[in-house]
């Protein structure tokens, strides 16, 4: 066994940076805080959505005339087991959008963005970016009436855009109205041009981590810990292992406790369904309801480029020194306000079509 | 441009060949320029290919609604679909779309409001008793003629153009 090693590390003289890679220090006060398997546990949501997809392209059939609908269909009702790996991925899928958000939160709040891990955090927040183009170019895929028309609403924002909006708009769709071209651009972008920049982005972000280590400890109790060590594997990995198998027993018990839904076909003349987004597009969906006629832009371009800047310029505005959440209540204040208006018209939003 | 100078090589593997390292900035601006002229030839036409027909403008064409001008009741709303036959790519598909026709006075003269709402496209459903549309999306809503009376949408809904052969009638998409 030992030889075998031998010769393939000869040839391929792998086995340095890989134990560097395993051999790497962990703050004692990293490893025993479960906030930080957050990043961890999005990479695995991330690995179990690349198996469970390329599972289901082995059947999926992206053509708009029932093709995508009933393989989807035959997939969810059919295939021994499609409803267990559509359910994963589709329940999966949520888990990655809450999973990412509360890692960039513990991120904010541990105020890990702060020089010199400010491109780190840039990179999270277009992983966060991905993981929602994701989710929109993931859910129009079964052509159901769900995907369809949260599309149709989806791709009409991009369209409302000044001057170039018309363009962004037939682009995403492959021409002027929602059909084959669209799904075929929206199945090219789920399966291959996203899972390929996010797969680099992940190494990118991971390799920043690695370079400049974890942030500093906050408290000082996780301080007193900060000069204590333990290897990343096994210790660490254990952490995230534990915390993963608990994930992967939850999205399980969701599937098999509520099969994934599967909507009535995509009907472009039906005016008695009610398009709704996914669920962590609601606030958003809601939100456009407020801003009347040519206040339009205001919540169709303003708010989400709003958002995103303020996201993207954080690390390069807040330039203190102080790391502890409550010494500095402004950026303390203005995250909670966020998540309190997330909140407040997400519950709206369900509310009005419960 | 001089290139910044190379850390000497260990002493048991050799030296750098000092002739060609000095050539280093011109051959680094070489790769510069043919890489970049490498990536362009992929990129336009990639680009171009990417963009394919989407850009391209539907004709408009005459479709014929499933009724016939003389049943059209006066004052009521009623709600048609239509179907035309198009190509979706390389398929035919039959395209369907919802409109509202009204007529005053019962066959005369027609109102035919395409039923897509202006603000991001969902189909808008006419409440009778309110005598209004209403956008099941994010509710805005309009007047029986399509003015747009409050809610999101920034324009009334389109009006669409008309005409009667042969006592039925058709409308341009």
């Amino acid at each position: 066994m030992n030889r075998i090693f031998e010769w393939v590390d000869e040839r391929t003289g792998l086995s340095g940076p890989v134990r560097d890679f395993l051999n790497y220090p962990i703050p004692k006060y990293v490893h025993r805080n479960f906030l930080y398997t957050l990043g961890g546990l999005t990479l695995i949501t991330f690995m179990l959505q690349a198996v469970t997809g390329i599972l289901l392209a082995f059947y999926y059939d992206p053509s708009t005339e029932e093709g995508a609908y009933d393989s989807v269909d035959y997939i969810n009702y059919q295939l021994p087991l499609g409803w267990l790996i559509r359910g994963l991925h589709h329940y999966g899928s949520s888990a990655m959008v809450i999973l990412v958000s509360l890692h960039m939160l513990r991120t904010y709040y541990f105020s890990a963005y702060k020089k010199p891990r400010e491109l780190n955090w840039l990179t999270g927040v277009l992983l966060f970016f991905l993981v929602l183009s994701f989710g929109f170019t993931g859910y129009l895929l079964p052509w159901d009436q769900k995907g369809y028309w949260a599309t149709k609403v989806g791709t009409e924002i991009a369209g409302s855009v000044p001057l170039i909006g018309s363009f962004i708009m037939h682009m995403m769709r492959g021409g002027d109205a929602l059909g084959q071209a669209t799904l075929s651009r929206f199945y090219a972008g789920h399966i291959l041009l996203l899972p390929a920049s996010v797969a680099l982005l992940i190494v990118i972000h991971i390799f920043q981590l690695r370079h400049h280590g974890m942030a500093p400890a906050i408290t000082t109790k996780a301080q007193a810990q900060s000069k204590t060590f333990v290897p990343f594997f096994p210790h660490w990995v254990l952490n995230d292992t534990l915390a993963g198998l608990g994930l992967l027993a939850l999205l399980v018990y969701m599937t098999w406790a509520n099969h994934a839904p599967l909507g009535f076909p995509a009907d472009p003349t039906s005016n008695n369904f009610v398009p709704r987004p996914e669920w962590y597009f609601m606030f958003y969906f809601q939100l456009l309801k407020y801003f009347p006629g040519a206040l339009e832009p205001v919540a169709t371009i303003l708010i989400p480029l709003f958002l995103f800047g303020s996201m993207i310029l954080l690390p390069f505005v807040d330039l203190s020194e102080e790391r502890r959440p409550w010494r500095k209540p402004v950026t303390t204040l203005v995250s909670i306000f966020y998540i309190v208006v997330i909140i407040v018209f997400t519950i709206l939003g369900m509310a009005a079509y419960a | 441009m001089a290139a910044p100078k190379l850390p000497p090589l260990p002493a048991d593997k050799g030296v750098w060949d000092d002739h060609a390292i000095d050539r280093r900035g011109f051959l680094e601006a070489a790769f510069g320029v043919l890489a970049g002229m490498g990536a362009l030839l992929v990129a336009v036409p990639g680009v171009r290919f990417l963009v394919g027909n989407s850009l391209d403008v539907t004709a408009t064409k005459w479709v014929e609604l499933p009724i016939k001008v003389a049943d059209l009741a006066p004052g009521v709303m009623a709600q048609m679909s239509y179907n035309a036959d198009e190509t979706d790519e390389w398929r035919a598909v039959v395209q369907r779309g919802i409109v509202y026709v009204s007529s005053p006075d019962g066959g005369n003269t027609f109102s035919v409001l395409d039923g897509t709402c202006t603000h991001l496209g969902c189909i808008v459903q006419w409440d009778q008793d309110k005598n209004e549309f209403v956008c099941p999306c994010h509710s805005g809503r309009f007047t029986h003629a399509g003015e747009v009376i409050s809610g999101p949408p920034p324009r009334r809904l389109r009006q669409m153009a008309t005409k009667v052969q042969d006592g039925s009638l058709f409308i341009e998409i």
